[in-house]
């Protein structure tokens, strides 16, 4: 540590004035891009998207979504799909079933992740994104829920 | 006084908060923990983004930088690739050399990693200011450890993460408005996250009427106000940094959810070159040798860093 007297005499390195244009140019343009992006931005342009995290609301009683993926074996198991043996997160999941909705042969490539990282187990011939929505009563669980399959995808006959 | 010399005296002021300076010191240990932080976020807080190694690129969705710039869809060689010469690279930065080469190179190889990272069908809110930290150490050349020169240049690098940090906060509110507006505040937000991700320290808040309203309310409050920091002298500020970084705290206990880079980030608005664990370490060392030395040994200074 160094004495306290060392203060009288400490050195400051100073911006040129070109620098110190440029570096508060800098700031301001980055702080704008953060505003505009907040306003007008989608999460599509990051790292200038809007800080929407629980930025929605919804009413106290409406069902809270729990969304899973369920996969189908050649010898008839059905278990999950999950981070752990595809490498796709839940919310990836859920922030692309609109486009797999349209597409359900993208569900293959999940397979395809499967397969990878369980090369030994048996071929996957069924995918099935399922929400189950939970039923609501005075913003508490009432254990009853409904639920909805999303997209499916079977394997074609030849790869099974 | 005229107006020319008001407008001309108002700019000068801006100018002069944008690059108030700090010590060199402080600069040498935010690099240290950012680089440290890039390391622990690969091998232990992120870990989910290697995973992606397996998934086939039909389902990467690229962003829109993804797009614009001609970004290679990830395949288990790059991403394999990425991970290991980042890790080497932050570990190098860390160190302090080279820091604008090592720097650059971290933060092209981490802002690809996220990249590969919101991809997929998710993009996560918790990282702008940690960026930010990344964009603009490499602006800086060497500093010390301990360094008690003054830097405009240091001093404006730490303003723009404060900033980066701050507008966190600040336009987390503003979105609440834009995407659920003013109902935002008596909707049933937390309660849903807490039926979701409840936790023994947060599962009996829903059955209290009104906590968690008044928790929204003390949320946004919060959000809004977080600007006063650049205000407040500084001890205030550092007990408004201890009342972010508890706001994180209880939100990790009630849902266990962490923005550690922006956490990591938020270090900027402390006098970091006051804590020198290397340092104290050494001189410990060197205490402990000392009696049997029996030389006039004139102490050194500690050694980098």
């Amino acid at each position: 540590m160094q004495n306290e007297t060392d203060d009288a005499q400490q050195r400051t390195e100073r911006l040129s004035r070109t620098g110190r244009t440029i570096r508060v140019a800098v700031a301001l343009v980055i702080t704008g891009l953060m505003i505009v992006g907040n306003q007008w931005g989608e999460d599509d342009h990051f790292p200038f998207g809007p800080f929407k995290m629980y930025s929605s609301t919804d009413p106290l009683n409406k069902p809270v979504p729990d969304t899973r993926v369920e996969a189908v074996n050649a010898e008839g198991e059905r278990f999950r799909l999950t981070m752990a043996n595809t490498g796709f997160r839940r919310a990836e999941v859920e922030g692309q079933i609109p486009r797999l909705k349209t597409n359900p042969e993208l569900l293959e490539s999940l397979a395809d992740a499967y397969h990878r990282r369980r090369p030994t187990r048996p071929k996957l011939v069924r995918i099935d994104v399922v929400i189950r929505w939970w039923q609501l009563d005075g913003a508490r669980a009432t254990g009853e829920y409904t639920e909805e399959t999303e997209v499916t995808w079977t394997a074609a006959e030849a790869d099974r | 006084m005229t107006g020319v010399d008001l407008t001309h005296r108002a700019g000068s002021a801006v100018v002069k908060w944008f690059t108030e300076p700090v010590p060199k010191g402080r600069i040498a240990a935010f690099r240290t923990v950012v680089y440290l932080f890039v390391v622990a976020d690969l091998t232990y807080f992120t870990t989910w983004i290697r995973d992606h190694v397996d998934v086939p690129g039909s389902l990467y969705q690229p962003l829109f930088i993804g797009r614009v710039l001609p970004l290679p869809v990830p395949t288990p060689g790059l991403v394999t690739a990425i991970f290991w010469t980042l890790l080497v690279t932050s570990l190098l930065a860390a160190t302090g050399r080279f820091p604008r080469l090592l720097g650059w190179t971290v933060f092209a190889l981490y802002f690809e990693w996220m990249i590969i990272a919101m991809s997929y069908g998710k993009v996560d809110h918790d990282r702008i200011a940690f960026l930010v930290a990344l964009a603009v150490l490499p602006t800086l050349g060497r500093s010390r450890h301990g360094d008690r020169t003054l830097t405009e240049a240091g001093g404006w690098a730490l303003r723009l993460v404060q900033i980066a940090v701050i507008a966190t906060y600040f336009l987390a509110a503003w979105a609440k408005l834009r995407y659920a507006g003013i109902d935002w505040l008596t909707g049933a937000t937390l309660t849903r996250a807490v039926l979701r991700r409840g936790t023994w320290f947060s599962n009996w808040t829903v059955e209290v009427p009104g906590l968690l309203i008044f928790a929204q309310f003390a949320i946004v409050a919060f959000e809004l106000f977080s600007p006063v920091i650049f205000f407040v002298k500084p001890r205030w500020r550092y007990w408004l940094v201890a009342y972010f970084y508890g706001f994180h705290l209880v939100t990790y206990l009630a849902l266990t959810i962490a923005f550690w880079p922006h956490l990591a980030a938020m270090l900027c608005f402390l006098p970091l070159e006051r804590i020198r664990p290397v340092a104290w370490l050494l001189s410990q060392l060197d205490r402990e040798r000392a009696p049997s030395d029996r030389g006039p040994t004139p102490s050194p200074a500690p050694a980098e860093p």
